[in-house]
């Protein structure tokens, strides 16, 4: 058979080879199998490096150059055939290629939503934000304007992520969606929304395991003017919400509501909070019902606990805010900041603060091997940093 | 910006089916041929004769005769299955100088642009195959001693 140049490329399509990953293998022949449609999309900002992004995963697009050409070879189209000369058997090279793009799994990054998002919280009061807005325009012609919103839909275009990476992070993040505009709670607003929302669960008797969404927002709406869809969407946030009926998750909402009352005594603020007043206002916020469920394990890797060294004064710990989150994630810092905290730790109390940046306690503990040193007293292995 | 890749089992791509000794080196409608060096030609392309292509049936061999030089290949398995991407030509547009000042300034206005500026959403690709064997010509070519009536138009130049 003949072996022809098509038309060239630029009327008739150009081609490019992507390597597929076996996973992404199985989907595209699925798809192209069973005739659905489905749609991946090449994100990136001009001077990001491209990401593939399929629903639920992304992947970092690298180019390999070859030193070979690959011909792109079919049947020719209509179009060219048209001309003298063309025999039944002729196939046509569309398209002479000398790259390969090639798919590495990769994380979403989703780090540029903290810059992003910053000084944007939603907070108490904002809730006539609304009218506000409409009346800037015409009142105040001079006055500055405000900040473009960041909507939901920029994020999604601009974030190198996948979408269902992009809610998570978002979710993660307790950011609102508020017409289409992304606002991150005001950590104080999110405990007090929480705190109502388990008051009139007991004030309404409803079952915390199955309470109408409805109740619940017309009850903080009428009462308290926050808003229906900030109220559901908290409530999809610590918990489940099927057929109008919310599940609440009672841990995650315990914690958070702990979380609250921690923020005010923070560690760098040298203000501790004494371990049982803590926790008997804490039991108080969240009310009698989920009282047991009260449990400092919960705010692991959030707290330092410091025993009294004051011999006069009870013998109670205190406790002051310290999370995990703010540390660097990088080891080597991380374990810096530690010891800069504190110049030695019990193996039980550093290692809430690791569990972030390793997988199981086997690699924590081949960190601690490589980042500290173990030193054993009466009071069993203490942890201090590495001389240099 | 977004640039979408898409899964559609419609494609606009070829022209059909290829002849059927050709379909155990690629997909039904499209394979893939790799060579050493690239095809060099000096006027336009579009048309011209590069070779006759020749498969054996028994041995599954495959030759390649441009001019005067015989090629010979090879099926080889891709270590990872390609998908081949395909973007059809860009829609024959009105050129600037058939359009006044006044409707060049509404164009540009109605191109969606993101948060940060840039063009929202680019011309998209099709997935119109899923390849997982190549047909390789990696030996530099042969020439051809006996004087075969030469098909004009190509020549295969090393790199």
């Amino acid at each position: 058979m003949n072996l022809k140049f098509g038309n060239d490329s630029a009327d008739t399509g150009s081609f490019k080879l992507l390597e597929l990953p076996p996973d992404l293998c199985k989907l595209v022949e699925q798809s192209l199998e069973s005739n659905t449609t489905a749609t991946w999309t090449i994100k990136g900002q001009t001077n990001d490096d491209a990401v593939l992004c399929t629903t639920n995963k992304t992947y970092a697009i690298r180019s390999i150059v070859l030193s070979n050409s690959v011909l792109v070879v079919t049947r020719p189209d209509d179009a060219s055939t048209v001309g003298s000369g063309w025999e039944q058997e002729d196939v046509v090279i569309r398209d002479t290629l000398h790259e390969v793009l090639e798919l590495v799994p990769s994380v979403p990054r989703l780090q540029v939503l903290n810059g992003l998002l910053r000084g944007r919280e939603y907070d108490e009061g904002h809730e006539d934000e609304d009218m506000e807005d409409s009346q800037e325009g015409d009142a105040e012609e001079g006055r500055p304007t405000k900040r473009r919103k960041f909507t939901y839909d920029d994020a999604r275009a601009s974030l190198q992520a996948s979408e269902m990476e992009l809610d998570r992070g978002l979710r993660e993040r307790r950011v609102l969606v508020l017409d289409g505009e992304l606002r991150p709670i005001a950590p104080t607003h999110l405990t007090t929304v929480l705190e109502l929302l388990l008051n009139y669960l007991v004030s309404l008797s409803l079952p915390h395991s199955a309470a109408p969404v409805t109740d619940l927002t017309l009850a903080l709406e009428d009462d308290h003017e926050i808003k229906p869809k900030v109220t559901t969407q908290v409530m999809a946030w610590f918990g489940q919400v099927d057929d109008g009926l919310w599940s609440l998750n009672v841990n995650a909402v315990v914690k958070e509501i702990g979380l609250g009352i921690l923020r005010a005594y923070k560690w760098w603020q040298d203000d501790p909070i004494p371990e049982s007043v803590f926790v008997s206002k804490w039991k108080t916020a969240v009310g009698d019902t989920f009282e047991e469920s009260v449990s400092l394990d919960l705010l692991l890797g959030n707290y330092l606990s410091q025993p009294s060294i004051d011999a006069f004064a009870s013998s109670e710990p205190t406790l002051a805010y310290f999370p995990s989150s703010t540390l660097p994630t990088e080891p080597v810092a991380r374990f810096a900041d530690l010891f800069l905290t504190r110049t030695r730790w019990k193996a039980d109390d550093i290692a809430p603060f690791l569990s972030e940046i390793c997988v199981d306690n086997k690699e924590r503990d081949k960190l601690l091997l490589k980042h500290a040193r173990a030193i054993t007293d009466a009071e069993g292995v203490w942890y201090t940093a590495r001389m240099k | 910006m977004l640039i979408p890749v898409n899964l559609t089992s419609s494609s606009s791509s070829s022209g059909g089916s290829l002849p059927p000794q050709l379909a155990p080196f690629g997909s039904d409608e499209l394979i893939l041929i790799e060579m050493q060096g690239t095809l060099e030609t000096d006027s336009k392309r579009a048309g011209m004769m590069v070779g006759t292509l020749d498969i054996d049936d028994r041995t599954k061999k495959s030759t390649l005769r441009i001019g005067h030089h015989l090629l010979e290949g090879k099926l080889v398995n891709l270590p990872k299955p390609l998908a081949v991407l395909y973007r059809p030509p860009r829609p024959p547009t009105i050129t600037e100088d058939d359009m006044d000042e006044e409707e060049r300034s509404v164009e540009e206005e109605d191109v969606e642009r993101d948060w940060a500026g840039a063009k929202k959403e680019q011309r998209g690709w099709d997935v119109v195959a899923v390849v997982k064997k190549k047909m390789v010509f990696s030996k530099r070519p042969m020439p051809m001693v006996a004087s075969i009536p030469v098909a004009p138009g190509g020549s295969v130049v090393k790199k």
